[in-house]
């Protein structure tokens, strides 16, 4: 961090937020609210001469709530800049000046109380996100009575409480009366690898971090008797093993089994933890001076709102969505954004520093190459058919089109820098205003009529996205799995892309069944293009309910790269439908659609016309 | 308490509840019975 501040090229933001981010790759400006510190940050020498006389303490969180601050205060030991802060939510009050102590103490004039917070408006071509997580509150499993019993503690506290910069200077006592416990237990995954609560996923670094700590109580306090309560040990780094050895050898018991209960003597203020040890086939009770839960890991609580400033998408634990989970694992979806440390996933000291110095070398590489190479399949829009609906602007995952403006005659523009080419502007737009290099409508719809051109009866219309859908087809294949053949696969890069008017071509055409497929949603491979697919289905089923025709003909399916068995499971049963669709049936589909063409094609000719192409290449 | 709506399979025709927020937007779903994503909303006739 002091290397950080230090270094001629770091500018260190602290106390700052982000507001707000515009552009794309290589052009991003990012808005920066500078909160007011009402301290000069340049000019305070952190003397400590202003705290002593601020009368108002309040809980410090940096030491989870064990010690008190002053309103005046500075942030943590080591905060970089060393210069103290107001806060001003505690401080008697600025205006008016209603105490004023601090200000008089302070002999460098350092404390303004009139300072405002500032916006600042930065110029970059990349951005590393690196915004950290939060830790579960363990409150809601009554049944571990932290916060009604004092020596239940997490395994934050657990670190203010034994850590030399902590509230009792690395004196490591018990909250209820000050006394140095001697029997220490630690229960895992409190709150983590639970479906019912906390979260389902494995915290990562719990197992190792209490580990450590039974380490450090060995080392600091022989006499310290440490038991882990656990289901299974994850040790699975570099030396983490052996790690794990130690804490047996240096005297740590490791009992497996979670603790159904935890019970205080009022008087004592001893816990008694009664846990079913798996290992020894019997229910057991232990008492204990303190009891560590080894809290998991959660996302951000204001993690909705970085993800809204970058236009980044969330996996289902809620961390921030990478752009390929094996090939592009610290780029976010968003071009020229990249990820380090727990917001992505919760991992360890040594996994966030390789994390953001490949995240570093990823925005270096971009930077010093001076430009970026555009991806081949991006959208244009025809200005002569664009009638300024805003309706690309708004579905673009990646705000990669500018919206329109009818007064001012301004066509939406495409940025092609950061279009990634899902095609779900192409879909929706109401005028057919927009093609898809590589994958035009008029591609597409050759396809549709390829198949259907005989015996249409007889094929299954499927659309498959490019990253999920379509390799899940390629493993059923490759997997030698047997299902039946009248599927006719047409692929498009996202399933985004499939347009209202492919599917009713299809049925026009003469097909019994139509499936439009994609990733599932935590895998889109365009953020949250495959939302839009979704949303296009259902009101597709609403119209073909109300031109008379039975929405199960058009069936949808989320199938991953890695579920062949799915996609030859979805083709038997998609045969079992098409078999039910009779002759018939199709001849009044086909009927049915072509009225509808025809009075669409009537209306279409009275539409008005605008300017001409705009793509920002022109 | 939170929302609940009526859902209709159109793959093996299950009916079924399942929460539903209409200020959400849309959410991956499944059939509880044949495990289809083909899974809509019947909506409440005016
Ligand atoms: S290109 Fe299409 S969707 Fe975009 S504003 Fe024009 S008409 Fe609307
Ligand atoms: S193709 Fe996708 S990413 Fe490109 S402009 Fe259209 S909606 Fe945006
Ligand atoms: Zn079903």
């Amino acid at each position: 961090m002091m290397d950080a501040g230090r270094h001629p090229r770091i500018e260190l933001l602290s106390n700052s937020e982000v507001t707000k981010v515009k552009g794309y790759v290589g052009n991003f400006t990012v808005t920066v609210k500078r909160k007011a510190r009402y301290v000069d940050e340049k000019e305070c020498t952190a003397c400590n001469e202003c705290v002593e006389v601020c009368p108002v303490a309040v809980p410090d969180e940096y030491q989870q709530g064990f010690s008190s601050r002053k309103a005046i205060y500075i942030p943590f030991p080591q905060s970089v800049p060393s210069s103290f802060i107001i806060d001003m939510e505690s401080c008697l009050g600025n205006n008016p000046i209603a105490c004023g102590k601090c200000l008089e103490a302070c002999d460098k004039n350092c404390i303004d109380f009139d300072d405002q917070d500032r916006f600042v408006d930065l110029e970059v071509g990349t951005i590393i996100c690196a915004t950290g997580m939060d830790v579960y509150d363990p409150t809601e499993i009554v049944e571990y009575g932290y916060r009604r019993y004092e020596n239940v503690i997490t395994s934050m506290e657990f670190e203010r409480l034994i850590c030399a910069s902590g509230p009792t200077e690395g004196h490591f006592m018990r909250p209820s009366d000050q006394k140095r416990p001697l029997r220490i237990g630690f229960i895992q995954c409190v709150g983590s690898r639970s479906e019912k609560r906390g979260v389902a996923y494995c915290g990562n670094i719990c197992c190792m971090n209490t580990i450590k700590d039974t380490l450090l109580l060995a080392d600091h306090y022989p006499d310290t008797e440490s038991k882990v309560f656990y289901m299974d040990i994850r040790a699975f780094g570099k030396g983490f093993e052996d790690l794990y050895r130690r804490s047996k050898e240096a005297g740590a018991q490791y009992i497996r089994g979670l603790p159904g209960e935890i019970v205080e003597d009022p008087k004592s203020k001893n816990l008694v933890v009664r846990v079913e040890n798996t290992t020894a086939g019997r229910l057991e009770e232990h008492e204990l001076d303190m009891v560590v839960l080894a809290v998991g890991v959660i996302p951000r609580h204001d993690a909705p709102v970085m993800r809204q400033l970058l236009t980044l998408s969330k996996t289902a634990d809620g961390f921030l969505m990478e752009s390929h989970p094996k090939l592009k694992p610290v780029d976010a979806p968003s071009r020229g954004v990249f990820f380090a440390g727990c917001a992505e996933y919760p991992k360890d000291v040594k996994d966030s520093v390789t994390q953001a110095s490949a995240a570093a070398a990823r925005a270096g590489i971009l930077l010093s190459q001076g430009k970026v190479c555009i991806e081949a399949i991006t959208s244009r829009i025809d200005g002569d058919l664009c009638i300024y609906c805003g309706r690309c602007a708004k579905v673009c995952p990646y705000n990669a089109i500018t919206a329109p403006d009818r007064k001012k005659k301004q066509l939406p523009i495409v940025i092609e820098a950061a279009c990634a080419g899902c095609g779900t502007c192409a879909a929706e737009c109401p005028t057919d205003a927009i093609t898809m290099k590589h994958f035009t409508d008029e591609q597409i719809l050759a396809q549709i009529e390829a198949y259907l051109a005989e015996d249409p009866e007889d094929q299954i219309i499927i659309f498959a996205c490019n990253w999920c859908s379509y390799p899940g087809s390629d493993l059923a294949g490759t997997s030698r799995l047997q299902y039946p053949t009248h599927g006719r696969v047409i692929r498009t890069m996202c399933s985004g892309r499939v347009a209202e008017k492919f599917v009713l071509r299809a049925f026009e055409l003469g097909a019994p069944i139509v499936l439009v497929s994609g990733c599932h949603f935590s895998d889109c491979h365009y953020i949250s293009a495959v939302q839009w697919t979704q949303r296009r289905i259902e009101k597709l089923w609403e119209k073909m309910e109300k031109l008379g025709i039975r929405p199960e003909r058009l069936q949808l399916e989320w199938i991953s790269a890695a579920q062949g068995q799915k996609w030859a499971e979805v083709q038997r049963s998609l045969e079992e439908l098409r078999k039910k669709v009779t002759k018939e049936e199709i001849g009044e589909t086909r009927r049915i659609l072509a009225q509808e063409r025809a009075r669409k094609e009537k209306k279409a000719k009275g539409r008005p016309k605008a300017g001409a192409v705009a793509s920002e290449q022109e | 308490m939170p929302g609940e709506a009526d859902f209709v399979c159109l793959r093996c025709g299950a009916h079924f509840k399942m929460p539903y927020e209409e200020s959400e937007g849309p959410k991956e779903r499944a059939c509880p019975e044949c495990k289809s994503n083909s899974v809509r909303r019947v909506k409440e006739k005016k």
